[in-house]
């Protein structure tokens, strides 16, 4: 177990090396968090399916309870239950488009983590980074439970528990807790918690930010202690299922999929719970009780509780959705929060996008209207009125509009637009649109995947660390 | 120009407003009224207190931005707030934001009240390196200085001592004198 502790050592070295400006110690914050003995405890397990190229590089690394899809390689690095989920990695031949240029792609991209720690982390989608085309990095970086770093190359960062870098590449900065980044390009910036910033240079800029002693409800995080509030307790509470699904070989589907639609077997699926046509359940979801209407999908580490999505529903990861009902093509956003009652239900109207990192949290009944856009903390039905506004409405900014603690300046219309074409590439992505033979997406590609699982040294000096592994077809 | 040096155009530390370091801003704010009633002789007036330590040594100077600064109010929230211009959002943007933020606070008399007893030095700024100038550095470099600097005005040193103050619309004037004649010149020359 010496080795694994000299590489936390030199990791934490290294990113806090590169954080020295902001005089930010990431030390006091994860130390301890993952005990030693706790990274030797899973096993890891990756992917094989015909549809992705299969290229994984394991080097001087503990990756323990983490999983592998595509093109990685990983050097130096502590991966805790972390998902580096490399579906969407751009291919040889594609053409990326950067503004006004089409910049052809050479080789195969790769999601490249070196000197790193990622507690229960997903990465997902590509580098969006028109200077590293092939290489999606993250390196120098530590990052924290339920962090989604999503097409965001990073280097000597820190992210919080529940935060988002999304789209961005980020050179020294912290991201903290449950902020949600979405802004091309970042350097030495530090994001305080409970920031929700998305901004298109020249276009339009858009911020919120929670009230800290109203977020510390939700996610609280400090030096000594692990991540703690109700999210925390949320998911704390359905960890036994989990430990169910990925401790049985087989496992049986518990509900009735078409032949269209993808459940992993790592997701956990509940009674009473309806997968219709196009639907796609990845790892690490949970769905109880729920129905998901044709084209829905509930994406890595998003809970479905007692709700109903009517059909082309976005659950991006880490969403959670209970006592709901949401009606054709709402988006919710990475990491939303949405709870109603089973005597007070939340209604979301379709066409709504509720952004990212959005906590709607109600006692009472609470409906929004179809075509809105939400944002930021909502307890009741008065807090819609600082904290959603009609895409229509929106769309007529051409200045700049404050509501409470929402900063809107630019362009309305072109914010609407970049969320409504996302969400439509996202159900393409997804397979929501397939037909049967045409529009093909992760949907139906994701229903032929073997599983593999890998282990590391059981006892001495590497305990834990895992032998250089190359799995190649 | 190149004939003038700063001791020319400075303002003598005599003629400046000065306060002790125990002052309080509304002592500084009192001050500076006073120098500029008796420094009428200058089409600007001054713009800046100087605070002077026990031997007499200047240590800081408050100016009229320091002294509107410490009357808006001031917590985490609005210290995050006026950062907005790092992620991207004009000046517009943050006041609407602070507009927005402040529309729960007290009322105006009360901050004027309380920061009028504000010592002055938690307020001024401690002169950096490139806001000294030397009495006999000619007026040319001490042009560069200030635009180098955006600096309203330098402080002017005689060995260890500072001996005056050079301000920003001294300087100008004396420019803009330096091209008036220098255009009469050329266009008496083409009349000829």
């Amino acid at each position: 177990m010496r080795e694994l502790e000299k590489l936390f050592d030199r990791i934490i070295q290294r990113v806090n090396i590169n954080l020295r400006e902001l005089e930010f110690d990431v030390n006091p914050l994860v130390d301890k968090l993952i005990p030693t003995g706790q990274m030797t405890k899973f096993y890891a397990f990756y992917g094989i399916t015909p549809h992705h190229p299969l290229n994984l590089v394991f080097k001087h690394a503990n990756l323990s309870g983490s999983y592998f899809l595509g093109q990685v390689r990983v050097t130096n690095s502590l991966l805790y239950k972390s998902d580096i989920r490399g579906d969407e990695l751009k291919k040889n031949g594609d053409l990326f488009q950067y503004q006004e240029f089409n910049i052809p792609v050479d080789q195969d991209e790769e999601i490249r983590i070196d000197d790193s720690f990622l507690i229960k982390t997903l990465v997902h989608n590509y580098s969006h980074d028109p200077e590293t085309l092939e290489t999606f990095f993250i390196r120098d970086t530590v990052s924290t439970h339920y962090a989604n770093i999503h097409g965001s190359p990073s280097d000597g960062c820190y992210l919080g528990p529940f935060s988002t870098v999304d789209l961005t590449t980020m050179r020294d900065c912290v991201i903290g807790a449950y902020s949600y980044v979405q802004a091309g390009e970042i350097n030495h910036l530090r994001i305080e918690p409970g920031t929700v910033w998305v901004r298109k240079p020249g276009d339009f800029n858009f911020m919120y930010r929670y009230p800290l002693d109203q977020l510390n409800n939700y996610i609280y995080f400090a030096r000594g202690i692990s991540p703690q509030g109700v999210f925390m307790d949320f998911v704390e509470d359905r960890k036994e299922a989990f430990q169910r699904v990925f401790s049985v070989v087989n496992i049986e589907n518990p509900v009735t999929v078409p032949t269209s639609a993808s459940l992993d077997r790592f997701a956990v699926i509940k009674p009473k719970t309806h997968i219709g046509e196009n639907v796609l359940v990845a790892q690490r979801a949970f769905l109880q009780n729920s129905w998901l209407g044709r084209g829905a999908n509930a994406q890595e580490n998003c809970y479905i509780i007692n709700s109903k999505l009517e059909g082309n529903n976005v659950t991006a990861h880490g969403a959670k959705i209970i006592e709901s009902d949401l009606g054709t093509n709402v988006f919710v956003g990475f990491n939303s929060f949405l709870r109603g009652r089973p005597n007070a239900r939340l209604t979301i109207g379709q066409d709504s996008i509720i952004m990212p990192h959005t906590i709607i949290d109600t006692r009472n009944a609470l409906a929004i209207p179809p075509g809105h856009l939400v944002w930021g903390l909502i307890n009741e039905p008065k807090d819609l009125v600082t904290n959603s506004m009609s895409l229509k409405a929106f769309s007529k900014i051409d200045t700049r509009i404050c509501r409470g603690s929402m900063l809107f300046e630019g362009s309305g219309g072109s914010f609407v637009s970049a969320f409504q074409e996302r969400i439509h590439h996202i159900l393409e992505a997804n397979g929501a649109f397939y037909d049967g033979n045409l529009n093909r997406g992760h949907a139906q590609r994701n229903q032929n995947i073997s599983f593999n699982t890998i282990q590391p040294y059981p006892k001495g000096d590497k305990e834990g660390l895992y032998p250089t592994i190359i799995i190649q077809p | 120009m190149k004939n003038y040096c700063v001791k020319d155009l400075m303002v003598p530390i005599s003629e400046y407003a000065t306060v002790p370091e125990e002052a309080t801003l509304y002592e500084s704010v009192l001050a500076l009224e006073k120098a500029q009633e008796k420094f009428q002789q200058s089409l600007y007036s001054h713009r800046a207190v100087l605070i002077l330590d026990k031997n007499k040594r200047v240590i800081g100077k408050l100016s009229q931005m320091d002294f509107l600064c410490a009357l808006e109010p001031s917590d985490a929230n609005l210290d995050q707030i006026r950062k907005f211009k790092k992620l991207g959002f004009t000046r517009k943007a943050v006041a609407l934001q602070q507009e927005e933020y402040l529309k729960n606070s007290p009322p105006i008399l009360d901050v004027y009240s309380k920061a009028a007893k504000l010592k002055v030095t938690d307020l001024m700024q401690r002169p950096t390196e490139g806001e000294y100038v030397g009495e006999n550095t000619s007026l040319d470099m001490a042009l560069h200085q200030l635009t180098a600097g955006s600096n309203l005005s330098l402080l002017v040193a005689r060995g260890k001592d500072i001996v005056g103050v050079l301000r920003l619309a001294d300087v100008f004037a004396a420019v803009f004198h330096a091209m008036k004649e220098s255009e009469s010149q050329l266009s008496d020359g083409a009349s000829k």
